[in-house]
């Protein structure tokens, strides 16, 4: 469907994108990620033909975007980052001109719009002028003008951006959607984004791919080792003599807190254990436990998040500057450290949509990495 | 075709919708009536001639086109719709002429508008005919090439006022080209003579219609709108 071959971009002596490979099939939904500036909107513009690339081809359907420009258009729906509305039009004059313009039959027009108009959920404001639209509609109405030519490929440059968490959801179904017909490829930054519409995605880094496959896949593959997380009832004491023996995992305490008489809440201990393998030892680890006679309060297999996998692949750089900081540091105020961090993360034991927070739940994948190497 | 005439009717909607162009309206009737009123009402000539007139209404077009074409690729610049029109099956070439086709339809209302001056002469005095309907044919021609250098300066910038601006200036350096080489029939002048924009325009003042003059106008819109094009072209390879 979609070919992109060895493509490049350079702006006035700035590398925008270079040497991008990837394709996509018919009826793949794909997920473009990246940290600002990685040249997603560039890589899109290109597929829809509003830049040339510098090098490379780009084919759809095995037309070359570049020599014939415009029957690879018509067949590409593009919706960019603000929406290409004119304020002064209203929704239906706006919604004639696109039809127009990208070739919708004349009798199938009228048609059309209404056809787009309820698909949006833009009935009754079919007069107002765009210019009174809220950043919602006015996001669905530029949807709604990438689609009504029915396009082959649908090309959506972050189109959740700005909305509220309403709004989000009715966009998020519209393209899943969309996805039944039409192949889609749309940017975003919001991780969960990815793993709750796309079956594919490709995160891009300054310019070049450096993943590409299915969100569910990336979780565990990633992840080199097993990890679990546990919360026992017992003292810190109990839980060494059972598990230090046991010579598969590795043994992190994480929190600790003693009981309080007063209460009568007994003593638990929250750890992190690690495999050295990727071989799962839930199981294993449940009999040890029950035969000692401790319980388990919880236990949760820790998959790398999205926002992990995001932060581990474009912040390399960062990383290893932190690792040679780190590995000058004292060992002890590494593991403190390392503590401050880990009961950080478990604040937040699911890490969501919040951007604020994959950054600190990144800082602390990081951290712990070095930590785990120096001991 | 339909998608040219799709961006001349958005054009159009544009026109009808933004103060600009009022504004220019405006501008446009009160100067050439009032200097209409000067030369004819207040001076009254001895004979009854439309081109005692026309003069005034020639150098207000100066400053009115590049105030009726500012806008039209420059906000689509600013706006960010030229990515709509850009990645839409339509030609440069049917998003320019579209543009352009819209602004000569607003000339033509300009032009309307001027004729009411050679109306209220005729009651006046006997009016040369076909001398005002060439004059108005050749106010089209004239316009139109000043359309195209207008739209033209408009593709420079994001920006109205600088396309304004530029397009005023191209509009007057042409305006006067044959006055900068002084008034000797110098060589510098009689090569740059033929070039400037209202010396070809004083034949259909006359009553002539002759071909090289209306070559001359088709042509200079011709090579302004083509670099219009290419200019918009030219933004896919930044």
């Amino acid at each position: 469907m979609l070919e992109v071959k060895q493509v490049s971009k350079v702006f006035d002596g700035r590398r925008g994108v270079h040497q991008l490979d990837f394709t996509m099939e018919r009826g793949e939904i794909v997920g473009f990620l990246g940290p600002n500036g990685a040249g997603k909107t560039t890589t899109m513009r290109m597929i829809t033909g509003y830049l040339h690339p510098t090098a490379g081809s780009i084919t759809v359907d095995g037309i070359s975007v570049h020599d014939q420009g415009r029957s690879v258009r018509s067949k590409i729906g593009y919706l960019p980052e603000t929406p290409p509305l004119y304020p002064d039009m209203t929704v239906q004059s706006y919604l004639k001109f696109v039809a127009n313009l990208r070739d919708v039959p004349a009798r199938e027009v009228k048609l059309r719009i209404s056809e787009m108009v309820s698909r949006l959920g833009l009935q009754g404001r079919e007069k107002q002028l765009v210019r009174g639209l809220s950043k919602g509609y006015k996001q669905r109405l530029g949807l709604a003008g990438s689609i009504i030519h029915k396009p082959d490929l649908l090309v959506l440059d972050e189109p959740t951006s700005g909305l509220d968490p309403n709004q989000i959801m009715e966009i998020r179904d519209l393209i899943r959607e969309l996805g039944e017909n039409h192949t889609v490829l749309l940017s975003t930054h919001i991780l969960p984004e990815v793993s709750a519409l796309c079956n594919r995605m490709l995160i891009i880094n300054q310019g070049q791919l450096v993943l590409d496959g299915s969100p569910q896949h990336f979780g565990s593959a990633m992840g080199d080792q097993f990890k679990v997380s546990i919360e026992v009832k017992a003292t810190e004491q109990q839980l060494h003599n059972v598990l230090t023996p046991w010579e598969k995992v590795r043994v992190e305490v994480i929190q600790a807190s003693a009981g309080q008489a007063s209460t009568a809440s007994a003593d638990t201990v929250k750890m992190l254990l690690t495999g050295e393998s990727s071989d799962d030892f839930r199981e294993e680890l449940f009999y040890i436990l029950s035969g000692a006679g401790l319980p388990i309060l919880e236990m949760k297999k820790e998959n790398l998040s999205l926002e992990q996998i995001f932060l581990k692949l474009t912040t390399t750089e960062t990383e290893t500057e932190s690792e040679s900081e780190l590995a000058t540091q004292e060992p002890e105020a590494d593991e403190v450290q390392l503590a401050n961090l880990a009961t950080d993360e478990e604040a937040h034991p699911d890490t969501t949509s919040d951007q604020e927070q994959s950054t600190k739940a990144g800082s602390a994948l990081s951290d712990s990495h070095t930590g785990e190497d120096s001991k | 075709m339909r998608r040219m005439m799709a961006v001349c009717n958005k054009e159009l909607q544009a026109y009808f919708l933004s103060p600009t162009s009022y504004f220019a309206f405006a501008v446009y009737v009160l100067m050439t009536s009032l200097l209409f009123y000067s030369s004819f009402v207040y001076y009254q000539p001895s004979i009854v001639d439309y081109r005692l007139v026309l003069g005034d209404t020639l150098s207000m077009l100066l400053f009115v086109v590049p105030l009726l074409t500012m806008r039209l690729v420059a906000e689509e610049f600013r706006q960010g719709t030229d990515e709509l029109l850009l990645t839409s099956p339509a030609r440069v070439t049917e998003i320019i002429f579209g543009k352009y086709l819209a602004s000569l339809a607003i000339l033509v209302a300009l032009i309307l508008c001027s004729l009411v001056y050679p109306f209220i002469m005729s009651f006046f005095g006997e009016l040369d005919l076909t001398s005002v309907w060439l004059s108005a044919l050749g106010l089209f021609f004239l316009g139109g090439s000043m359309m195209a250098i207008g739209l033209f300066a408009s593709t420079l910038s994001q920006h109205q006022m600088v396309s304004a601006v530029a397009g005023f200036i191209i509009l007057l350096v042409l305006w006067m080209l044959d006055s900068f080489a002084g008034n000797s029939g110098s060589a510098l002048q009689q090569w740059l003579d033929p070039f400037a924009l209202t010396n070809r325009f004083d034949s259909f003042t006359k009553g002539v219609l002759s071909g090289p003059d209306v070559l001359y106008y088709v042509t200079l819109s011709g090579v302004f709108l083509l670099l219009s094009i290419q200019i918009v072209e030219r933004k896919r390879w930044r």
